[in-house]
């Protein structure tokens, strides 16, 4: 996968980077708006993380001229503007998901993972880890052959785990990616257990590995053993 | 007491005393120049005997006189003095007493002294008099009405500017950013009035507005922080390195960079609805918002064994989605939260309320409960739900109310007045 990284806050772009980078992910990254203009309009990315205000300019305008070149790179907009009408007017301009400053890493990478198999398969929206294939549109699982039945929380776990294969996700970050992070949930984050514990022992009855870890309390790590 | 009613008490008041003490002057002085003529006439009648005894040395006789008796009477002895009093007389015209002045004064005649009583009556003068009094007196009343007439009209019409202007401020809003229009008036004190009044409105605004924009302004600074503290947490977890306690210390942080953001997040909203800032208003299937809802809160209910019952009919409001998501997330979490393990949440829904009651500990009714920062002591969340939730209803004109009830916590959002 192409990324393109467009952000000015140094800190969060190294962080950014480092995240992606790995696993065959191919990152770059611009800080400013001229550096950007000329990366998207030399290059075609898979998808494009995109901060709105950039030194130099507006980033709604970088996506205007995405669409004026008739490119087809998936977009996904960050920004500290927790507005409304800036992620509606985003989203009117062709980009594909929106996510406001603070996010977790992991939530990042789940949306730009489902961005990018969106647009890279038309439709055909599946993922492939091992033995456990997972058909993201129609909602089935198969490992080795067996259909696994998941509930609908198991279900998005586990593609939240996919796309975050090998790194540790926050059990904080697996309760706002489940429930939203509007629901204003308690610090108690246990009932995640539940829903943890319940999908490793439909993926080991169904004869996969055991990649699930769980990591100092803090959170999980699905990946190879 | 209003202005115009005082303003009236004093002017009506002073008027009465004028009107009064000049009817009185007026009385004395007008009965003092008829009582002077009736003299004088009076005078020139004695006169006139006087002449006529001294011609003829005879009386004259009493008869010859038209409106006024003269009568004669032989003194003997004392001679009183010339006077002129008022009498009483009988006029034998009229056939009856009429009031009557008179002159006692005494002719000699041939050696005896006669005393003359000459009276005129005073029936003229006296009604000169009460039509003179009648008149002013009239005057008098026609004044005092007119008085009131102005006082009630004009006055009332005078002071129109005022009364707008004040419930122009009455119904001023900061948080509204409307203006106070200006009053058309040609007086100048309410002219000077109303651009006061909106000069100050002006500046309380910009003030109000500078303020609202440096809090905006702010948490939106503080968020690209919280971004890199949060995205390094995430970072340094993957190094993996880690012994369980300094975990656990990871932890820690995680939980206060999610409540910084979560409570920024919160500040910037509250801020947005009390600008309203927030535009997609459109109809609200409410019952299914709330099942929705309850199905997303359903783990959690699970969790601490809650057990949740619902009697909801279908019911259409006008507001924001994203606005109705918060409200319904705000009272469905703090129903969980300040509940008991193994309790029980109700929710009713019908035209007029949505009512949410929960079991929970007792506690004393707090009437700061939609403060903001206002939360109960072993609370977990940040004391803001609330006072989102009241804000959002106060958008749209919703009621909300809070009440404890056989050890449920009641609160109920009445759609409308």
């Amino acid at each position: 996968m192409k990324i393109l990284v467009i952000e000015d806050e140094q800190a969060l772009l190294e962080s950014i980077l480092a995240y992606f980078t790995g696993e065959g992910n191919i990152c770059e990254h611009a800080s400013d708006f001229a550096a950007a203009n000329e990366k998207i309009s030399l290059y075609s990315y898979d998808c494009i993380l995109l901060d709105l205000g950039l030194p130099g300019g507006e980033g709604l305008e970088l996506l205007t001229k995405l669409k004026q070149l008739k490119k087809r790179d998936g977009v996904l907009i960050i920004s500290a503007r927790h507005s409304l009408d800036d992620k509606l007017a985003g989203l009117d301009l062709g980009a594909d998901d929106y996510l406001v400053k603070p996010f977790h890493l992991s939530e990042l990478k789940a949306r730009v993972s489902a961005i990018i198999r969106r647009k890279n398969f038309d439709g055909d929206n599946v993922i492939h880890f091992n033995e456990i294939t997972v058909d993201v549109s129609a909602m089935k699982i198969n490992v080795k052959g067996n259909q696994v039945i998941l509930t609908k929380k198991e279900f998005d776990l586990l593609v939240y785990f996919l796309s975050n294969r090998n790194k540790v996700v926050t059990k904080n970050a697996m309760a706002e990616h489940l429930w939203g992070d509007e629901m204003d949930l308690s610090d108690d984050f246990d009932f995640i257990y539940t829903h943890v514990k319940n999908l490793r022992k439909k993926l080991l009855e169904a004869g996969s590995a055991d990649y699930l870890r769980s990591v100092y309390g803090i959170g999980y790590k699905f990946g190879d053993i | 007491m209003k202005l115009s009613n005082r303003y009236n008490k004093a002017n009506i008041l002073t008027s009465i005393v004028v009107l009064i003490i000049t009817g009185i002057i007026y009385y004395v002085v007008i009965h003092f120049i008829l009582t002077e003529k009736l003299d004088r006439d009076l005078a020139v009648e004695e006169n006139e005997i006087n002449q006529y005894v001294n011609t003829f040395h005879k009386l004259p006789l009493p008869a010859s006189y038209l409106d006024q008796q003269i009568s004669y009477k032989t003194l003997s002895g004392i001679i009183s003095e010339r006077e002129f009093l008022n009498t009483i007389y009988f006029n034998p015209k009229e056939r009856e007493n009429e009031p009557g002045r008179s002159l006692i004064t005494v002719v000699h005649l041939d050696g005896k002294t006669i005393e003359v009583t000459i009276t005129k009556s005073r029936v003229e003068s006296e009604d000169l008099i009460r039509i003179i009094l009648l008149i002013t007196l009239g005057i008098t009343v026609v004044l005092l009405l007119s008085l009131l007439l102005i006082n009630r009209f004009v006055l009332n019409r005078l002071w129109r500017p005022f009364y707008s202007i004040l419930n122009r401020m009455k119904a001023f809003e900061v948080t509204r950013m409307d203006t106070i229009e200006q009053e058309p008036t040609k007086i100048d004190e309410f002219n000077e009035l109303n651009k006061s009044v909106n000069a100050m409105a002006e500046r309380v605004r910009q003030d109000y507005k500078e303020l609202k924009s440096f809090t905006d302004n702010a948490s939106h600074e503080m968020m690209t922080p919280l971004a890199v503290i949060n995205s390094k947490l995430d970072s340094l977890l993957q190094t993996e390195s880690f012994t369980a306690q300094q975990g656990a210390l990871l932890e820690d942080i995680y939980h206060a960079t999610g409540r910084l953001s979560r409570l920024h997040q919160s500040l910037l909203l509250l801020a947005k609805i009390e600008n309203n800032l927030i535009p997609d208003f459109q109809n609200i299937e409410l019952k299914e918002m709330v099942e929705a809802k309850s199905r997303q809160f359903q783990e959690l209910l699970e969790k601490d064994r809650l057990i949740l019952t619902e009697n909801l009919a279908p019911v259409e409001v006008k507001m924001s989605r994203y606005l109705a998501d918060i409200l319904l997330n705000n009272l469905f979490s703090n129903a969980l939260r300040h509940n008991v393990s193994g309790g029980h949440i109700h929710i009713e829904l019908d035209q007029q309320a949505l009512t949410i009651s929960n079991s929970g500990k007792a506690r004393q009714l707090q009437t700061k409960i939609f403060d903001r920062f206002s939360k109960s002591v072993d609370s977990e969340g940040m004391g803001l739900g609330l006072a989102i939730t009241k804000q959002i209803c106060n958008l749209y004109g919703f009621r909300i109310d809070y009440r404890e009830e056989n050890g449920e916590h009641v609160f109920t959002v009445y759609f409308g007045d």
